[in-house]
This record gives structure tokens, sequence and C-alpha cells, in this order.
């Protein structure tokens, strides 16, 4: 496809005014035209170049364009410069009709930016002076692609599952456990970092597989990260409440991964993608306190902090039993509260 | 000749070892649940067989088992023909349709229209008489309403009124006959509702354990024969059926007939049976909660050794205790239980029991788990779910306080969870959850759970029992 463009782009720089000599010079239209083909997604699925104008469309093969749709006449339409210097597209009588925002035209002025629809071929014409935002700043760390993140998000993953297998072990060690963890966790990272990477190979160019494990992993020894320093700190200083909503925390961490492998595929639209992440994780964290409240009847995951640690780790005074007893008593009124409440439902 | 003598010899190490042996392994697997089966036995009768039996055609084996009691002895059999008038069967109904939810026995007192039964097989109607209603069925197969008069829900006992009155052969005597153990004692009721019937046994004196005195009776007592009259050769009332042992042969209690006096001076004394019987339930219950709370502490509790720690228990008569371990060699971790139940459980209604006591003590250690693990692994331990489901509607959700707390030798953390009873105002259910917090390779974790308390005294046995906690000066 890019050699017949470039071989029609080399054939209009012989007669460039031949056809529209009676233009002005200074106009804003100027050859060679190039003509999109679109996904539905707005994405360029083919571009042809043509030099000169008119350009005649169609399936037929005299045409400048050939479009390639059993749904467009041999000869559907033809695009020329009117007089005040625009582009003016034609419908050449057809039965399906060139079709704008729903519409269908006989004739419509082109600017760059107008869409038309031909049978199911969607296409817009681009003038050589069609303006193009400057290149993005490229943040991508070239060097952290492919086998050095993936070896790490493996090694990441495979040390968590150590971690995790380590605490929740209730008998002696044995060197089973140890293997099988670490090798669950990475097939498991295996998988979703596929999926993911199909994912980027379908709506990006590459795959990234590396970095997409490379996320898995720093996501999973986050979640155990974050998991841990929130019961050191909830069990230091008696500060029930972090451990009583921890769940949020791991929702954040999650909605925090996902962002990170969308933003993978799709780098241009990080702003938009932050924000359906944050909604994402907000509705999760609902439907937790939601849950909570139904099943259990409070907003907390837990009724009371189950967690203890070793000694060393409680920073905050204990306090003596009688001004415990105390707050018990106090709770008295709640649940007499509670009991008239519901008793009058 | 040899080997003869070796197998003789074995033969009576066996024979002779054979009651040792067996003789400890009960009492830690059964005992722990068979008091409170006793105990908790008001339901027993009625509640496992449901109260009082379902109406289900005897099978091949029922039949036959019932062949095979003895034949009742002649007295038996006078005592039955001049008693048969005055015996009942007390049925609950559902308003709608009119089918029956329990059976149970009764008796007419003297010659008057009152009848004595258990409060467990009319706590239906007591609780909730927009649903049930009731009525008797005589032996001669006559039916009539039932009237509810007044209940004793600590003793187990209720007078219902009906349309008719007695021969005058049940006395209910005014200071009750003394009882001699062995003394014959005949019971009467429906069992399992297939028929009235009359079963022998012997006195064999008063139950100490249970929170009120039962009389023991050695005789048969089926489901259904619950509230049925327990008398001497001669018709006075000694007892009225209750409750048996289902782990034991004709192991059957009685209430004393003294209870039943005093339930019926009430009932003479009063004017009209009391509209709703729900809030004179809770005050017969707080009274309850009242004693049993000062039984408990009446003074100091305890302390007993676990490892290095000293935990406070009760031994009395009413408070039984049982151990357990799990030590096994090379394992990560060892755990030592000791469990404490006070047996003064009430029977309120088939799903609902209120003032027990009940106390476990677990002492976990490990020499070989690091400090990590072990905590992941205590706090695994200490993690308890089941404090009732959430959605019981007799009871609100659970409110916890919780607390890291010092008594004088030991850090302990501190969980209280409350539930307030919603059909009995001024009622609770405590518990309270410690774990040690002064270790990082062992732990001591206990639970206390108090039933049907005031607040007061919830919060009374909590302080006594939090602040006993302490830690012995060796390791």
């Amino acid at each position: 496809m890019n050699t017949l463009a470039k071989a029609q782009a080399d054939a209009p720089a012989a007669l460039p005014s031949a056809p529209s000599a009676d233009l002005p010079i200074d106009l804003p239209l100027s050859a060679p035209w190039t003509v999109e083909t679109l996904a539905r997604n707005g994405e360029v699925l083919q571009r042809q170049r043509v030099a000169t104008l008119p350009i005649r469309m169609g399936r037929a093969y005299d045409n400048d364009v050939i479009v390639d749709d059993d749904y467009a006449a041999p000869h559907h339409a033809l695009v020329d410069a009117t007089l005040d210097g625009k582009l003016l597209l034609r419908d050449l009588g057809t039965r399906n009709g060139i079709v704008h925002k729903g519409r269908c035209v006989k004739e419509l002025h082109l600017d760059g930016d107008t869409v038309v629809r031909m049978g199911h071929t969607t296409l817009r014409i681009r003038s050589a002076a069609h303006p193009v935002p400057p290149e993005l700043t490229d943040r991508t760390m070239h060097g952290w692609e492919g086998v050095l993140p993936g070896a790490a998000g493996v090694l990441l993953t495979a040390l968590t599952a150590l971690l995790a297998a380590w605490l929740l072990d209730r008998n002696n060690i044995e060197l089973q456990r140890y293997v099988q963890w670490p090798a669950a966790a990475v097939g498991a990272g295996l998988l979703w970092s596929g999926l993911w990477a199909f994912g980027n190979r379908l709506f990006g160019r590459r795959a990234r597989l590396g970095r997409h494990y490379f996320i898995f992993g720093l996501a999973l020894a986050a979640l155990l990260g974050v998991r841990l320093a929130a019961s050191v700190v909830a069990y230091a200083w008696s500060l029930e409440w972090v451990t009583a909503y921890a769940s949020h925390a791991a929702v954040v961490t999650v909605a925090v991964m996902i962002y990170f492998h969308l933003a993978t595929v799709t780098p241009q639209l990080r702003r938009r993608l932050r924000i359906v992440c944050a909604v994402l994780g907000l509705v999760a964290s609902i439907l937790i306190v939601a849950g909570n409240q139904q099943q259990h009847g409070r907003m907390a995951d837990e009724l009371y902090m189950s967690l203890l640690l070793p000694p060393e780790l409680r920073a905050s005074p204990d306090a003596p039993v009688a001004v415990y007893i105390n707050q018990v008593g106090a709770m008295k009124k709640e649940i007499d509260a509670e009991r008239k409440g519901n008793a009058g439902e | 000749m040899k080997r003869a003598v070796i197998a003789l010899l074995l033969c009576c190490i066996a024979a002779g070892a054979s009651p040792q042996a067996a003789a400890p392994t009960r009492p830690p697997a059964s005992a722990a649940n068979a008091p409170a089966l006793a105990q908790s036995a008001p339901p027993q009768l009625p509640g496992d067989t449901p109260p009082a039996a379902t109406p289900t055609a005897p099978s091949a084996g029922e039949v036959e088992t019932q062949d095979a009691q003895p034949q009742p002895s002649s007295a038996a059999q006078d005592l039955y023909e001049s008693a048969r008038t005055d015996l009942l069967q007390i049925r609950m109904l559902l308003k709608n349709g009119r089918t029956q939810s329990t059976v149970g026995s009764g008796f007419l007192v003297g010659t008057s229209n009152l009848a004595l039964t258990n409060y467990h097989v009319v706590s239906q109607m007591a609780l909730d008489p927009d649903v049930y209603t009731a009525e008797y069925i005589d032996t001669d197969g006559n039916t009539g309403p039932v009237e509810l008069m007044a209940v004793d829900v600590l003793h187990d006992l209720a007078v219902v009124r009906v349309n008719r009155n007695g021969s005058g052969f049940f006395k209910v005597p005014e200071s009750p006959a003394r009882l001699r153990q062995g003394q014959p004692l005949y019971s009467l009721g429906n069992p399992l509702d297939l028929g009235f019937a009359i079963s022998e046994g012997a006195y064999n004196g008063v139950l100490k354990r249970s929170f009120y005195d039962r009389l023991i009776f050695s005789g048969p007592i089926n489901s259904g024969m619950s509230g049925g009259p327990s008398v001497t050769a001669s018709g006075n009332v000694a007892g009225i059926n209750v409750a048996r042992r289902r782990d034991g042969e004709s192991v059957s209690f009685l209430v004393p007939v003294a209870y039943a006096q005093d339930l019926l001076r009430k009932v003479a004394s009063q004017a009209a049976p009391p509209a709703d019987f729900n809030p004179l339930i809770g005050q017969q219950l707080l009274a309850h909660q009242g004693g049993m709370v000062d039984k408990l502490l009446d003074e100091p509790l305890t302390l007993k050794g676990m490892g290095p720690y000293l935990v406070p228990v009760r031994e009395s008569g009413q408070v039984r205790c049982w151990g357990r371990s799990s030590v096994k060699r090379g394992a990560a971790f060892n755990v030592d239980a000791m469990s404490c139940v006070m047996q003064s459980a009430v029977f309120v209604s088939d799903s609902q029991q209120t003032g027990n006591v009940a106390m476990t003590h677990q002492y976990i250690r490990s020499g070989s788990m690091e400090p990590l693990r072990f905590a992941s692994l205590v706090g695994d331990l200490f993690k308890v779910e089941n404090l009732g489901s959430t959605g019981d509607p007799r009871l609100t959700k659970p409110f916890c306080s919780e607390r890291f707390v010092h008594t004088r030798t030991l850090p302990l953390r501190a969980v209280t969870c409350v539930r307030a009873y919603r059909n009995f105002e001024g009622l609770y259910n405590f518990t309270l959850l410690t774990a040690s917090t002064d270790a990082s390779q062992a732990s001591l974790q206990s639970r206390l759970d108090v039933s049907g308390v005031s607040y007061e005294n919830g919060l009374r046995v909590t302080r006594a029992f939090l602040g006993a906690f302490g830690r012995s000066g060796r390791r």
C-alpha cells in the first residue's frame, strides 16, 4: 500500500497545474490530497495519496481511489474544488449515497475533519496543509521494555508469594509449599499479563508482555505490602479503623494497577483512564460497604480487630481495666437505641 | 502351657484395665456436652425430639422397644386406672389451620379446673399468643380449650385453666412429702403422642449440679410426657416430668412439686391472667440472671495456671470445667484448652435459651515458629465469627468495644461484644474475647460468654473476669 501511495505521489509532481489552472495559486488547499479510510473508533485503517483534483472514487478500476466495498458503486463520488477554494464531494447518483452525520447528502463541502460514509467505508480527505499537533513528549523508558521488566515482575510475584506462603504456614516448613505457591502465583501472573498483552497487541501496536507482567508483580507486592503496613500501624497505635477498612486500600491498589495496564495499552488517553479507574474504584468501594452493611449490619470489614503481632510492635500505651469497662458501659446507649429503633419498625 | 498362662494373664489385665480405660475417655468427650444437654434439658424432652413428639407412624423398631419394656406392676395398673380421668394431653396449635406444632402432657390439680404442665410445653402460646393457641385431650378423647394462667420460666412450670374439673386424684400437698431414695414413683403422660402411659421408676435424690433443684427419677420419661405428673403410690405428686439425659439410660428429671405449689398460690392470688406474658417472662429472666451472677461472683474467681499465665475460672457445683490438649511431638505449635460451663441455662423457646455462662481459655505456644508467622496464626485463632447470626430477629446486631488493656501483670487485647434481646427489655448477651500481648511465641486467648444478663451484671462479670488475668513470674 505504501508503495502504491508513493507511486501516485510521484506522478502529480509532473503535472501540478494542468487540471487546476483556473484556481488561485494561494489556495489553502494544497496538493497532494490524502484519502483516509477510518475504523469506527476513528483510527486510520488505510491512506491513499492523490496528486490532483478531481478525485474519482468508487469500486471500478478507472477511479483515482478504489473503494473495496461491495456497498459502494463503481463510480460513487467525485471530489473537486469549488470556486471559493473549498473541496466539494458529490454523489454520482448511487443507490446507497453518501452519508454525513447520519444523513444522506447529495453534495457536501469537506474540510480536513469531515467524515463521510460510502456504503460501509468511512473516510475523510485531508490536504497536505492540514495542521497536525506537535509530537508527544516521549516518557517511555525504552530500556525498561521486554525481558527486563518481565523478569522483575516474575521475581516480585515469586517473592510476594513466598512471603505469603511463609506467613500463612501453620506447619513445620516444608519445601513443597514454598515451590508450589510461587509457581502458582507466577502462572496466574502470566495468565493475567498475557490477557493484557493480547489486548495491547489488539489496540496498540505491540504486546508489551514484560511491562504488563511488571505491573502485575508490583501490584501484588503492593497488595501484601499495604496490608502488612496497615496491620503494623493499626496494631502499634491501636488504630482499629485502619484494618476495619483495609479492603478499600486493596481496591485502590487494584484500581491503580488497572490504570497502569490501560495506560500501557493506550498512553494517549491517560487523563480519561485516570477518571475511569477512579470511578471504578469508587464503585467497588461502595459495593463493599453496601455488602458489609447488608450482610453484617456494619460498614467495616470486621467486627473487631483480630490482629495480633509481636509485643515489640506496640507503641501506644495500654488502658487500665477500669477505663476499658467504662468504655464498654458507654456502649449501652447505642445498643438500646438500636433495639428501640428496630422495634419501632 | 506357658501360652495358656500368658493368655490368662492378658485376659485378667484386659478385664481389670478396661473399666479404667473407658472411664477417663468419656468425660472430656461426652461430658462436655452432656450436662449442657441435661441442663438445657427443658428443650430436651421437647427440644430435640420436638417439643413433645412428632405425630409419625411408629416404625417396626419403635414398637418393638415398647413391647420390650417391663410390664407395669399391679400397683401401677391400679394407679393408672384411678388417675386416667385427670390426665391430659396438651397440644399447641397454630391458629391458622389448627395443626398441632408441639404436644405435651398435663394433669388436673385436685378437684379444681387448673392443670399443671411445663412452661416449655406452652412456651409458644406464652410468647406468641397471636400465632398459637392450645387445646387439651383427655384419656377419653374429649377435647377443650386451654387458657394460660401463669408461667414459671425458671423452674419450667405453667398453670393452665380448662373447662372441666378434676376428680381429686392428683393431690398437690401443701408441704411436700418427704421422699426416700429408692422409693417407687410413677410417671404419667403421653409419650411421643402414642397414647397415655404410665412408667415406673425410683426417686434418686436431688440433682445438685443444676442451678435450680431437680429431682432425679430413675425411670423412662419420653418426649411428650413433659408436664405429666410423677406421683407416689398414694397419688401424692412428687414432681413434674421435665427432662431426661439423652446419653443415659432412664435418667430423668422432675421439677420438685414445691415450685408448683408456689405457682398455684400465685394463680389463686391473681385476679386475671396477664394479657401479655412477654414482660412477665422478661422479669423472671432478669431475676434469674441476678441470682446467677451473684452466685458466679459470690467469691473471687479461682486462678489457674496455664503456662506462665494465670486464668480465672470458677469451680463450684454449678460450673463444670473440662480440659483438652493438642500437644504433639514435632508439631509447629501446641494448644491447651480449658472450658467451663455454668449449668444455669433457662429454656425460653425452641430456638432461644438464656442464662448461660461459659468460659474458655486457650494457651497456644510454639518453639519453632518465627514471631511474625506465629502472630499470623494467633491472629487467625483470635478471629471469632460466630457471635450468632446477625440476621437473628431476637437479638440486635453485636456492638463491640475493643482496646489494648493492662491488668496488674498482663497486657491484653480485649474485645467486648454485646447484643440486646429485642423481646425482653434489659437483657443482653455479653461476649468478652481476650488475647495476651506480652509474648511473641505464646498467646493466651480466652472467651467469656454470659447470656441473658442485665447490662450492669454483664459489666460486673466482664470486669471480674478481665481483671483477674495475670502472669506468674516463671516462664
